[in-house]
């Protein structure tokens, strides 16, 4: 059952990598509530597409105890998809409100 | 045995009790939503348009929030309820994978486009990418009403010789009988919660004195939405649902009721009172006679089965609980038909905007119809024990016989510690979003 709280903090580590990138690279910030609007999906996504590589919670469990390395690669995985989230949400923004 | 199963249905019961805040609040404003932007459309009044987008924003929230508190019960499914699964995961496994696929993906694609495209789309596409958020959403209450309505009562399945439950008839499983009653009963639960939030946040601003043309037509959509709705939770779709449980789950009904014994003729209605389950009767009831038999079989003498009727291995196993959360739920139903009459009289009167008590009131209302939402469903399902598929398969057959208690018990602390940051980080996100306002557009 571990494997379930896994995945929420790695969530939650997308939260905060989306609004990292978002305060640290301003012209992709979409203020707090945006960055994490969009580090929530784009943590999700990116572990949900790739993480049967074997990375996902339940790999990270597999053995019965807790893999550290896998782990910790989960959660880079799901920084960084919380931070290509906020910039391409920025990017899908900025091109739908190009006036025509 | 006993432990696990106590500390697996905790779990259970606290994740999606946590998880049920904010898809009860999305199905709702969705609807809200399509309206504001609907009389836009109609009336090319910009404070239509704004309060969509407002709302659409604090949808976001919320629907965001649901998908995160949705993720552990994926996994509880799997981790907790192992034989549950594997059991009847032909059957289930449809349904919950329709609402991911169907749904979750409609509702997050146009909620996207609702957002950032207005520009882009022109109006009337604006208009349809929020009525294709309100048809996702619904369609993903409808899938996993589905799935609920097939384990209280199931339809159009077959056992094969390993015990493992498969459809039969597929469509059997969207016309079974418990599933429309149940699924209107909670959309329009879910509209009364979104009526209640829309209300309070209009008489948050008019008390506040700050965007009080907003707050004005917040509150009165909101009194319009809640009375229609209050009304119709509890007829016909609450009487329908009362209706079924009585014909398909007669120990439920009388448990929830609160009919230790069978009367000779007609069975009284328990407004108020105790179980006492040792002396098995109410203590300190006040009843009104006959009345229950009326408004079950429209007749004042139909004789209702009372659970000495029933063994009691038939019967919930938290009589209780049932009866209260039956109790508590039509208590606040009435309150909310009360309250919303009283504020349609005064907006009619056009005194409602300056009633202050009447606007605290709704104001501090809020919680009441989560709380409602909240004991319907544990009415449904306590009532539904001791099984998890009514009359076929037990709950104590369906949990993962390798879990231990304490592993559940640690996890479950776990999920506490996380749920709290998570609802802090909403009540922010929610309350930043309504600090801000509506914006009004600019040209």
């Amino acid at each position: 059952m571990t494997e379930t709280l896994i995945a929420l903090i790695s969530i939650v580590i997308g939260i905060i990598g989306a609004n990292f990138t978002g305060k640290r690279f301003a012209k992709f910030d979409l203020g707090f509530t945006g960055n994490t609007l969009a580090g929530v999906f784009g943590s999700i996504f990116l572990i949900k597409s790739i993480g049967r590589l074997g990375f996902d919670p339940v790999s990270v469990m597999r053995s019965g105890n807790v893999d550290i390395l896998l782990l910790m690669i989960n959660f880079m995985v799901s920084f960084i998809g919380g931070s290509a989230a906020v910039v391409f949400a920025k990017k899908i923004r900025i091109f739908m409100n190009k006036r025509r | 045995m006993e432990d696990m199963i106590f500390y697996d249905r905790l779990q259970f019961a606290f994740t999606i009790t946590f998880h049920y805040i904010f898809p009860q609040l999305t199905m709702g404003l969705s609807l809200i939503i399509v309206y504001f932007k609907w009389k836009y459309l109609r009336s090319k009044i910009e404070k239509y348009n704004d309060a969509a987008k407002f709302f659409m924003k604090i949808f976001a929230v919320n629907f965001t929030m649901g998908v995160v508190t949705g993720i552990p019960m994926e996994f509880q499914f799997g981790t907790n309820w192992a034989n549950f699964s594997e059991l009847t995961g032909g059957i289930i496994g449809q349904t919950l994978a329709m609402e991911g696929m169907f749904s979750f993906f409609l509702e997050s694609s146009f909620l996207v486009l609702f957002i950032f495209g207005e520009k882009l789309m022109g109006q009337k596409l604006h208009f349809l990418t929020g009525f294709l958020v309100f048809l996702g959403s619904w369609a993903s209450g409808w899938f996993i009403l589905a799935t609920n309505a097939w384990m209280q009562h199931p339809v159009g399945y077959e056992i094969l010789d390993n015990g493992k439950y498969i459809l039969n008839n597929f469509s059997a499983i969207f016309a079974n009988p418990w599933l429309i009653p149940a699924f209107l009963h909670n959309q329009m639960a879910s509209v009364v919660t979104s009526s209640f939030v829309v209300a309070s946040i209009g008489a948050f601003y008019i008390l506040r004195e700050k965007n009080i043309e907003y707050g004005k037509l917040f509150l009165k959509t909101g009194v319009v939405f809640g009375i229609i709705s209050s009304l119709l939770v509890a007829f016909p779709t609450g009487d329908w649902n009362a209706k079924n449980v009585a014909k398909h789950q007669p120990p439920s009904f009388a448990a929830m009721e609160g009919i230790f014994k069978t009367e000779d003729a007609g069975a009284e209605i328990v407004l108020i009172g105790q179980p006492n389950m040792v002396e098995k009767k109410i203590d300190n009831k006040i009843a009104v006679p006959n009345v229950l038999s009326f408004l079950t079989y429209q007749n004042w003498n139909t004789q209702i089965p009372g659970m000495d009727q029933f063994k009691k291995e038939d019967l919930p196993d938290n009589i209780p609980a049932l009866y209260y959360s039956y109790h508590i739920m039509v208590g606040l139903g009435t309150i909310f038909i009360a309250l919303m009459a009283l504020s349609l009289f005064f907006l009619w009167r056009k005194k409602l905007y300056h009633i202050k008590f009447l606007l605290w009131t709704i104001m501090f209302m809020v919680p009441f119809p989560y709380i409602a939402n909240l004991t319907g469903w544990y009415v449904a399902e306590l009532g539904r024990q001791p099984y998890l598929v009514y009359g076929l398969l037990r709950t104590s057959e369906g949990i993962s016989p390798t879990v231990s208690s304490g592993n559940t018990l640690f996890t479950l602390l776990g999920f506490v510690g996380l749920y709290m940051l998570l609802g802090l980080l909403f009540l922010v996100l929610v309350g930043k979003t309504i600090h801000q306002g509506p914006k009004p557009q600019t040209h």
